[in-house]
Order: structure tokens, then C-alpha cells, then sequence
């Protein structure tokens, strides 16, 4: 059996002015940086550069690409915008294919309603579906955005962290047991 | 139908393992003579190597 850490990613999202989002990024992050065993790294869609005029394989970025095919599961930070996901979330997912297949992915949705989310989280779930990935039936569920962290970006409110644990549980478990079956167990 | 040759890791070069069948309908456009009638798409093989965990995707044939 592999013996090589897990490598989870958590990705920021969206790019917009103000987002609530980072400081739900950067406290997930922390999060998974506490688990034993487990590799992480915050992917910032804004330090990428994506174009715009075309799609696909056809705009593939060096570095996210590297980074999400090393990976054995990812970790999604995404915003819910008028009950939908970022635009140019899926412009970068869409960029990619073989990277994902097989790997497991868990969404944390971040609102600044009082669903977390959610609407978003079922709206991504079938295009994450039809990338390959294998989608965790854990989400994390951030409501009320704007005031979950003091001006330091520390969470307010410290249920969170046993909630994100549950999540992390199920995301590290599936991503242990995808990369057992990716490596080991043919067709 | 799968192919019967393994795939090799470019970097390890060790065996790579044969995990999932993905129809690929992007890749479609580029290579329309590759698509299979029966799916629609181009029918992909993905590996994953066991050394490095490397992924890679071919056309199955």
C-alpha cells in the first residue's frame, strides 16, 4: 500500500473584490493543515492566469494543472452567487480532465444568506460529477458570511471547527480509498 | 475495448494501473473520426501509476 501523504488542495473559488470566501479559504486550510498525513496547499484563482477567449485543454495552466493531477482529492471554497457557482470556477475546472478522474472532492459553500450554500453545492455537484471526481456526501456550509470572522479572519464561532472535521473525515477517507482503488485495482 | 498493452509511467517507468473508462466529449471536437457511435463521445482509458500517482488518459480502441 501507497505510504506517499495524501495531498488535498483547497481551492479559493472566486476572484471577486470583498469576498467572503478567503477567510472561509484560509481557515479550511488551517484546518487541513492540522491533519497527520496530509499534504495541503492553497490554490488562489486569482494568482492564476487564465484567458478567456477559448476553453478546455486549450487554456490549461501549468501550475494548476501540476497541482490538481499530484493531488488525491481537492477541497473546494466557492461562493454561492445568485444560487449558482463562480463563472470562472468552471472556466478553470472545465481546463482539465485526466487530473480528476477517480479522485475525491468535497465543497465548502459560503453565503451570505442563511444556506451556506447549499443551492450552489447542487448546482456544482453534477459538473464535478461529469469531470470524474467523486463527491463526498459531507459539505461545509458557511451562512452569514460577512460576520462569521473578527477583522483578523479568526472564526467567530468555534462549531464550525467540529463540523469541518466531519467534513475533512469523509473527504480524507474517500481520497485514501480512491487512491487505493486508482493505483491498485484495475477494471 | 480496452487496450491490452499496459500503460507505462512516463516518469517511473513502472506499470501503470487501468481505473476507469471516461467518455470524453470535448475531445470529440478536436478528433471526430475517434468518436464511438455507441457512446456518443471519444472513449478514454484512465491509468494511474502506483509508484508516483501520475494519471494519464488514452484512447481506448
Amino acid at each position: 500500500m501507497n505510504t506517499r501523504a495524501l495531498f488535498i488542495p483547497v481551492v479559493l473559488g472566486t476572484v471577486r473584490k470583498g469576498r467572503a470566501s478567503e477567510n472561509v479559504a484560509r481557515f479550511v486550510f488551517g484546518e487541513v493543515q492540522k491533519r497527520d498525513g496530509v499534504e495541503t496547499e492553497l490554490i488562489d484563482l486569482r494568482d492564476l492566469k487564465f484567458v478567456t477567449d477559448d476553453a478546455g485543454e486549450a487554456i490549461k495552466e501549468v501550475r494548476f494543472s501540476e497541482t490538481v493531477g499530484r493531488a488525491d482529492g481537492l477541497l473546494l471554497v466557492v461562493p454561492e452567487y445568485n444560487h449558482g457557482y463562480p463563472g470562472i470556477l468552471k472556466h478553470v475546472l472545465d481546463s482539465n480532465l485526466k487530473e480528476y478522474i477517480h479522485k475525491a472532492v468535497g465543497v465548502c459553500g459560503v453565503s451570505a444568506g442563511g444556506f451556506g450554500g447549499t443551492r450552489m453545492i447542487q448546482n456544482l455537484i453534477p459538473v464535478l460529477r461529469e469531470l470524474g471526481l467523486v463527491t463526498i456526501f459531507w459539505d461545509g456550509n458557511f451562512s452569514g458570511s460577512q460576520k462569521l470572522f473578527d477583522d483578523t479572519g479568526k472564526i467567530l464561532d468555534d462549531a464550525y471547527v467540529r463540523r469541518i472535521d466531519q467534513f475533512l473525515g469523509e473527504l480524507i477517507w474517500m481520497s485514501k480509498t480512491l487512491r487505493l482503488g486508482r493505483e491498485n485495482i484495475s477494471m | 475495448m480496452a487496450q491490452t498493452d499496459r500503460m507505462i509511467c512516463p516518469k517511473c517507468g513502472v506499470e501503470m494501473n487501468h481505473h476507469a473508462m471516461k467518455i470524453d466529449y470535448r475531445g470529440s471536437l478536436d478528433n471526430p473520426a475517434a468518436i464511438d457511435p455507441v457512446f456518443g463521445g471519444v472513449l478514454q482509458e484512465a491509468h494511474a501509476c502506483p509508484e508516483c500517482g501520475r494519471t494519464e488518459l488514452r484512447e481506448s480502441k
